[in-house]
């Protein structure tokens, strides 16, 4: 009896050293927060032409998949500027977010800015451009009202945000009764469009679209004018969701920003339209939403 | 006595087809018309007029519209303005820039309120008693659509030389396409043997000008034009859909709306030349897939959605 109680009591010891070894082991194990994804779904807010936009990512998402060892794959938001919805509907690990919606996603989605793609001509950043026809007659702020005006979309912060902001720092509060009619086109291209062809009088869009516009077709220039100009910003953010983890995030990160330094990544850069990648700063953002908060403080919040 | 009675009774029947023939003498107002060509965009634009102006006197006064529907050439114009005047209506309406011309070359004391006239800022219609609106299209994005649709070389311009407005568009569309290195074919319509032009002649795309003559004749050009397989854009609305391929056209109501305002101010007492003057600037673009499809167009996306309206 003696003898099995003695058998039994280095048993139950020989088993508290074991667990006490395990606890130990478990203890100074790193706690992993972080999401080690599968692959990764990235979305993309529409443009004018669709058909053109995913033919430009698709080589970038194959690069990346390369380079990370994940499948990267894309998607297309259904409508510019439902990104936050969007976001969580499509368990989304990251997006192409142009200022307004990067904004936002930043602030209420707590996404991290990662990069931002360098455009053909060395900017990565855009402008938000109030214009008007020649002709019109329109010259200033005064001569808009009772006039038609078309915006890009609610989301938007060169056709909308900065045009709401430029009538607020004029003391209109109410575009009903400013404007004879307002509309939203959906894309930059379709803004410029609608001034051009007279359907409307006053138009906002960015820069970059506008440029590209008028350096495919310089006698446009010899029809619209430029009235205002916002401040530049961020024209496309990559942004990741702050689940993923930091590690891949870089990796992510690094490999876009050095993708101008490989023949694969050059080829890759010239299918995207792009000269280069370089890091994102959440600084970048501050005067987006300053300038929310400023132009629809007074209007109705749009752009969720 | 018979031959007495005789006479008398030719001057009785005389002055019966003649009150007869006349406007009714007794309306409390009576408003001239002259559209300068029968074609469907002034006959729209007519029709808004008589009901916005029937709705803002809603039968307090009776009134009284004479329409002057000439042919579209001089000598009908300018006879149509003489039979208003000598009518002596309290104000004239014109539709369209040679029927406004036409009117204020007779100088007469009455009123008068053009619309359907193409940039009336360029034309000249700023005289005393006369007050009216007219409108504009961007010609340059006629040229721009047509030429996302089809490589052109060559560019048709119709019009007609005696027509002002229309010969003003031709200018501006020549001198755009000059800018743009593209060739331009003139084909100047005076009569329904001018369209035989456009078979002889080479073109790409066809630019229809707001010509009445042309549009009275607008399904045998469509007609040639599609043989040609030749795709043609308008400043007209194609509201019979004879089969032009695109239209960029100022909306005729509501320059119809604009004029009976002006009308019915004049009426009342308001001098022409307190009213202001306007243009109308907003437009419509319209596409015809049918007709694309017909011509063998596939047509880019990005323009469809440029479009107020598709014909499929």
């Amino acid at each position: 009896m003696m003898q099995l109680s003695q058998s039994a009591h280095i048993l139950v010891r020989n088993l508290l050293v074991c667990l006490l070894i395990c606890s130990a082991s478990l203890a100074i194990m790193p706690v992993n927060a972080f999401e080690q994804p599968q692959e990764l779904l990235i979305g993309i807010e529409p443009e004018h032409n669709i058909f053109d936009q995913m033919e430009r990512y698709r080589d970038l998402a194959d690069y990346l998949s390369v380079q990370l060892g994940i499948k990267v794959k894309l998607t297309i938001m259904s409508r510019y500027g439902e990104v936050l919805k969007r976001f969580k509907t499509l368990k989304l690990d990251g997006a192409f977010l142009t200022p307004y919606t990067a904004t936002m996603a930043i602030k209420e989605l707590q996404l991290e800015p990662v990069v931002y793609p360098v455009n053909l001509n060395g900017e990565y950043t855009s402008e938000g451009y109030i214009f008007v026809r020649k002709d019109s007659g329109i010259r200033s702020f005064q001569d808009m009202k009772g006039g038609n005006i078309v915006f890009v979309d609610p989301a938007s912060m060169e056709g909308y945000l900065f045009p709401m902001a430029f009538l607020h720092q004029h003391g209109i509060t109410d575009i009903d009764s400013f404007f004879n009619r307002y509309f939203f086109s959906g894309s930059h291209t379709s803004a410029i469009f609608a001034v051009l062809d007279g359907r409307s009088d006053i138009g906002a869009a960015k820069s970059t679209t506008f440029n590209a516009m008028t350096n495919n077709d310089p006698s446009i220039l010899q029809e619209l004018e430029i009235i205002a100009r916002s401040p530049k910003v961020p024209e496309f953010t990559l942004c990741l969701k702050s689940e993923i983890e930091p590690d891949l995030r870089e990796r992510m990160a690094n490999a876009l920003v050095l993708m101008d330094k490989t023949p694969d990544g050059m080829k890759t850069l010239q299918q995207f339209r792009a000269i280069s990648f370089v890091k994102a700063s959440k600084e970048d953002f501050v005067i987006i939403e300053n300038m929310a908060q400023e132009a629809l403080g007074s209007f109705m919040i749009h752009g969720k | 006595m018979n031959s007495l009675r005789r006479p008398l009774l030719k001057i009785l029947l005389s002055a019966f087809f003649i009150l007869a023939a006349a406007p009714n003498l007794h309306a409390g107002k009576r408003i001239g018309v002259i559209m300068t060509g029968d074609i469907p965009y002034y006959g729209a634009m007519h029709e808004t007029f008589v009901t916005e102006l029937n709705k803002k006197f809603a039968g307090a006064e009776e009134i009284e519209i004479i329409l002057q529907r000439p042919f579209p050439d001089p000598i009908s114009w300018s006879n149509a303005a003489r039979k208003l005047i000598a009518f002596d209506v309290d104000l004239i309406v014109t539709y369209g820039s040679p029927a406004a011309h036409a009117v204020i070359h007779e100088k007469g004391r009455i009123p008068l309120v053009y619309t359907g006239l193409y940039e009336p800022d360029n034309t000249a219609v700023k005289v005393k008693n006369v007050t009216g609106c007219g409108f504009k299209v961007p010609l340059s994005s006629i040229l721009r659509y047509l030429k996302r649709i089809k490589t052109i070389d060559t560019l048709g311009i119709i019009f007609s030389s005696i027509e002002e407005d229309s010969v003003r568009q031709y200018e501006t569309m020549h001198l755009l396409a000059d800018q743009q290195n593209i060739k331009t074919e003139k084909i100047d319509i005076l009569s329904r043997a001018d369209l035989d032009k456009l078979k002889t002649k080479e073109f790409d795309v066809v630019f229809i000008t707001g010509s009445s003559l042309a549009h009275l004749w607008l399904d045998d050009i469509v007609s040639i034009l599609d043989e040609k397989r030749v795709p043609a854009a308008d400043i007209f609305p194609d509201d019979l859909e004879s089969g032009l391929l695109m239209t960029l056209y100022q909306p005729s109501h509501t320059q119809g709306e604009m004029a009976a305002e002006m009308a019915w101010q004049i009426l009342l007492g308001t001098k022409p030349s307190d009213i202001t003057t306007h243009t109308f600037r907003e437009t419509e673009m319209v596409f015809n897939l049918v007709e694309a499809r017909h011509l063998g167009i596939n047509f880019p996306i990005q323009l469809l959605i440029e479009a107020t309206r598709v014909i499929e």
